[in-house]
């Protein structure tokens, strides 16, 4: 590249023209946004992943009621997988002379769990410790509440069969606890080179056992295509899928917002590069001219803006990829410590999403102009009429366009979402175009009626209709793009914390005899604590459906099968339940129906209007389901499967169950109230809770540090899109002041022209920003749609300020600068 | 140039702007073209340095036909052969005095292309405003680094629109004297469009535009 001609100098001396500096920010921030998010997607896929092993304790595990062969383990560590036995039963466990209590036992070996961590106390309710510890051989953890029933401590002797234990600890929480709190009583955790000695497992025995697998995702699928042909009825292999973790819902959520927002923030760069480089052509017509005069061929002037813009692209992407860096480590930082996420653990996937942005960013919004620039006749030298053929911009336009698309499908992998928001934009610029210029005329007719200022700025709005209907509407659309961010951030964030608000009950109490009913609500007033109201339960089965009996076992290839729940009655619809099928009975029924919740429907395969064949104990008694529940079940509420009318189950036998809440510092309160009633059975969610608050807290400010970014790409917009009508505001101006107006005459037309456009922006963005977030509030984030009046004059006077200071300081050098310098610039 | 034919289509039919014009110009030969606003001077010009094509008719530069070659050869034969001065200088704002005038030589391929634009910066009296940009040069310097521009690359035609058009008198003249002086030294083809009587008569032959028809004085 010769000296004059370098695409380095032509970039370096145009910068103080100002719209490179708005394409390398533009460009930059595209990459940022894009590199970040995704980086950060990627990672929160893979904690997510985590989280679901952690439910598993493991990679995968083959689940089997009899014992795992031997040959299958040996097989699994020959192919370098990490493995670990457990073995799970109900049984007796005694203390004492006379103390006895049924126990959910649990043996675990070496290594368990191969995922996630258990935690253990030293004393019941004590303070928390994780360990990658299992109990010794001899020894048992027992869990809190086990503790009272049975009358010990630690260091005591118990009996499970014919084994002597000593009591060394107290287990709190494991991985892979599932919903077994709801089985056979307290957990009781041992060493299962024990198991032999308590002579307990005999074949027959109700067991289950577990084998944790952990490894390499090949070997692992090696392991399961080997395994599976060996597989009998009673054994299956459990995945990922398997597990949910609790917080899935809000991460998925989160997930699709930021994916939106960061094609949102896509769009807005793409547009202020597209304005960006079409001033920069416009200013280069001439120079280009000038050049083809003097002998440039239309290939080096290809090949001069060509490797302009390639070095302008590079550096973007290098720096968007720095700030994409980041942003993600921004994230990781927020969530690292709750859902583990490992920074560099996002691989090299966004990057290349981040540079093929940049290139469709630059190849279609960015190079269009310039190329049109090797197409200027030279013979403008001569005729300054002669422009580079303008039809070729629609097609541009229509190119960009269709290629935006592409992307925001690419990253969203949403073809709702993406069809949302472009369906969205395309019918906003449309009818806001349309708007514009009705808005405009109006504005016109009003100025012509008012003062000189006043109508020399409305006719100078009037005057480039078609230009500022479209500047307008540009305007409209970055505010309304941010407008919606706010208005859906705000929502969700909302919806989450009224999720679980502060004195969410934190602890369920379950197993209430109904004669302990009286005095436990004493104990509750007299340890001054919240508690949920007493909900019935009865465990019962679903035996038949329509007279057909379901067969007995678990559920393997989805077939039908009998089910053990916990049933309750109600005479009105629950919290956090949403009938979906039916009607709810009135109050006073007697008849003998039933309501279920939804998956529990599907899986015993009923529905309104079936008839049910159900077991409480040893009784029989058919009901007619007339409903169907949706249930929150992230609600922390008390949920059941089924609910009857308070007649059908008031005969049965029945237990109680409540929830209530009790702050951290309160938990030594557990203590005694186990001790006062030694069968009630307490389950603490309260560490789930605080970190599923901890992690909706996070998500927000992930949620404010996109958005932030976000509104820094519509700023550009504005910016650009001033910077684009400037030269020829500037050339006005210069001439009116050429014909002897009033500084201070422009300077207020200009306010009023600039601000005029703002308000009328801000308009429009108002209405369109209300119209998306109910389509996407209701539509793609599954929220409810409420209107936010309050953010309406922050869109009026937002759109009217920033442009008009924005326009005002572009175009202030028209009335400071004497008006010949700015009409020879110009 | 023989038979030149220029006709722009307007909304009811062709405009005629040149009628046919035949005119051949000596090696080192001063022409001025006079004529009033809109008699089609600049898009003669425009056609004589292949800068645009003709409707009909050829212009032959140093033995090449310019109706034979495309945009990008016409380009070519610009950079080797042509030189402008322009009425409103046409320096390019981004660029320096020096790499103003360094251009057309790099696009020429000229090798020493500094130094040389040097050496005409100096000839037109601007050596110490080598570094200055064009929003630093009074309009009678722009129009001397337009001028070097022209002569550095060594054309064998220079084609001048209105080059004192946009100048106060005084600086005209001197303008004038340089463009002339250079002109002699380096033996050089002039074409020059002008409504200024005095400088057209100081070219050797002088020819009138009027209604799109050619006719020496």
């Amino acid at each position: 590249m010769t000296q004059a001609l370098s695409a380095r100098k032509l970039l370096l001396r145009d910068w103080r023209g100002g719209e490179l500096g708005v394409l390398l920010a533009a460009l930059v921030l595209a990459v940022g946004v894009v590199v970040g998010i995704s980086a950060f997607v990627a990672s929160l896929q893979s904690a997510l992943e985590s989280e679901s092993r952690r439910f598993l304790a493991a990679d995968q595990v083959v689940s089997s009621s009899r014992e795992i062969p031997a040959s299958w383990v040996e097989h699994a560590r020959h192919m370098d997988l990490e493995v670990a036995t457990t073995l799970a039963f109900p049984s007796m466990v005694f203390a004492g002379d006379d103390a006895m209590h049924l126990a959910s036992i649990k043996a675990v070996s070496d290594g368990y769990p191969l995922r996630g961590v258990l935690q253990i106390s030293e004393e019941p309710f004590g303070p928390l410790e994780q360990t990658r510890r299992v109990p010794e051989l001899g020894e048992v953890w027992l869990a809190s509440r086990l503790f009272s029933l049975l009358g010990v401590s630690v260091g005591d002797k118990i009996w499970v069969g014919d084994a002597e234990l000593r009591i060394s600890g107290t287990v709190r929480a494991e991985p892979d606890a599932g919903g077994s709190a709801f089985g056979y009583g307290p957990r009781l955790m041992m060493n299962l080179n024990d198991i032999e000695a308590t002579g307990v497992i005999q074949p027959g025995s109700r067991v289950t056992w577990r084998l944790l697998l952990r490894g390499d995702p090949q070997a692992l699928t090696a392991f399961s295509e080997w395994v599976e042909p060996k597989l009998v009825q009673g054994q299956r292999i459990l995945g990922l899928d398997d597990s949910q973790p609790s917080i899935g819902r809000t991460l998925d959520r989160a997930q699709g917002f930021l994916l939106l927002a960061g094609s949102l923030g896509v769009v807005l760069a793409a547009a202020a590069i597209a304005l960006a480089a079409r001033r920069f052509s416009e200013r280069h017509t001439d120079y280009v001219a000038v050049m083809k005069s003097l002998g440039a061929s239309t290939g080096r002037i290809s090949q001069l803006y060509g490797s302009a813009l390639l070095l302008l692209g590079l550096t973007a992407t290098l720096l968007g990829c720095l700030a994409g860096w980041a942003i993600q480590a921004a994230f990781v930082g927020l969530f690292a410590e709750q859902l583990g996420v490992q920074p560099g653990s996002t691989g090299i996937q966004p990057y290349i999403v981040g540079g093929t942005t940049a290139l469709v960013c630059l190849g279609f919004f960015a190079w269009p102009p310039l190329w049109r620039l090797s197409q200027v006749p030279p013979l403008r030298v001569l005729r300054r009429d002669l422009d580079a053929s303008a039809a070729q911009r629609w097609r541009d336009y229509a190119l960009g366009g269709a290629a935006m698309v592409l992307l925001m499908w690419w990253y969203a992998g949403d073809i709702k979402l993406t069809a949302g928001v472009v369906g969205g934009l395309t019918v906003t610029v449309g009818l806001g175009f349309i708007a514009a210029r009705f808005l405009l005329q109006g504005s016109r007719a009003v100025g012509s009626a008012a003062g000189s200022v006043w109508r020399l700025a409305l006719a100078g709005l009037v005057r480039r209709g078609n230009a500022n209907a479209l500047q307008m509407v540009i305007f409209g659309v970055a505010i309304m793009l941010m407008l919606v961010l706010i208005l859906v951030r705000t929502s969700l964030i909302e919806q989450w914390q009224a999720q679980l608000p502060e004195g969410t009950p934190n602890h369920f109490a379950i197993n209430i005899a109904p004669d302990q009913r009286g005095s436990l609500a004493d104990f509750f007033a007299a340890e001054d604590i919240a508690s949920e109201p007493l909900y019935p339960m009865s465990r019962g089965r679903v035996m038949a459906v329509n007279g057909i009996a379901l067969a007995e076992g678990r559920d393997e290839e989805g077939q039908p099968r009998q089910r053990e729940a916990n049933f309750t009655y109600s005479d009105t619809l629950p919290d956090a339940n949403e009938l979906i099928a039916g009607e709810w009975w009135s109050a006073d029924s007697e008849a003998a129906e039933v309501s279920l919740e939804e998956g529990f429907a599907d899986r015993i395969g009923a529905s309104v209007g079936d008839e049910l064949m159900l077991r409480i104990g040893a009784d029989e008694f058919s009901a007619t389901v007339t409903s169907i529940r949706r249930t929150d079940w992230q609600s922390m509420k008390p949920n059941f499967f089924v609910i009857f009318p308070k007649a059908v189950l008031e005969p049965f036998p029945k237990m109680y169950m409540t929830a209530f809440y009790l702050p951290g510092e309160r938990k030594a309160t557990l203590n005694r109230l186990v001790r006062s009633y030694p069968t009630l059975t307490v389950i603490e969610l309260d560490i789930v809770i605080q970190e599923i608050r901890t992690i909706v807290d996070r998500v927000g400010q992930a949620i404010e540090l996109v958005l932030g970014v976000i509104l820094l790409a519509g700023a550009l917009v504005l910016v650009a899109g001033v910077q684009a009508s400037v030269d020829v505001r500037m050339r006005e101006s210069a001439l009116l002041r050429a014909l002897g107006a009033r500084s201070g005459l422009l300077l207020g037309a200009l306010w009023i022209e600039f601000a005029t456009l703002g308000l009328l922006a801000g308009g429009l963005a108002v209405v369109g920003s209300e119209a998306a977030a109910w389509l996407l509030q209701t539509q793609a984030l599954d929220l409810d749609y409420v209107a936010t009046p309050s953010l309406w004059p922050v869109g009026l006077i937002t759109g009217a300020l920033v442009i008009g200071v924005l326009g005002v300081l572009s175009c202030r050098r028209a009335v400071r600068v004497p008006p010949l310098v700015v009409l020879r610039e110009v | 140039m023989t038979n030149l034919l220029k006709t722009v289509p307007v909304a009811d039919g062709e405009l005629e702007i040149l009628r046919g014009i035949s005119l051949e110009i000596k090696p080192a030969e001063t022409v001025a073209i006079v004529g009033v606003s809109g008699s089609g001077k600049s898009t003669l010009l425009g056609l004589l340095a292949g800068l645009d094509l003709a409707s009909g008719g050829d212009v032959v530069i140093d033995g090449v036909s310019l109706s034979q070659l495309d945009e990008d050869a016409r380009a070519a034969l610009r950079a080797q052969k042509v030189g402008f001065v322009f009425q409103s200088f046409q320096l390019l704002p981004a660029l320096t005095a020096l790499e103003n005038v360094m251009l057309p030589l790099e696009l020429a391929g000229v090798a020493d292309a500094s130094a040389r634009a040097r050496e005409f910066l100096g000839r037109v009296g601007l050596e110490h405003r080598l570094d200055h940009y064009p929003t630093q040069l009074s309009g009678g310097e722009q129009q001397r680094v337009a001028i070097a521009r022209a002569f550095a690359a060594r054309p064998t035609i220079l084609f001048a629109d209105e080059p004192t058009g946009n100048l106060d008198g005084d600086t005209g003249a001197r303008i004038i004297d340089l463009l002339f002086d250079l002109n002699a030294t380096e033996g050089t083809t002039l074409v020059l469009v002008t409504h200024d009587e005095r400088l057209a008569a100081r070219c050797g032959r002088c020819f009138r535009m009027a209604s799109g028809v050619l006719a020496e004085d």
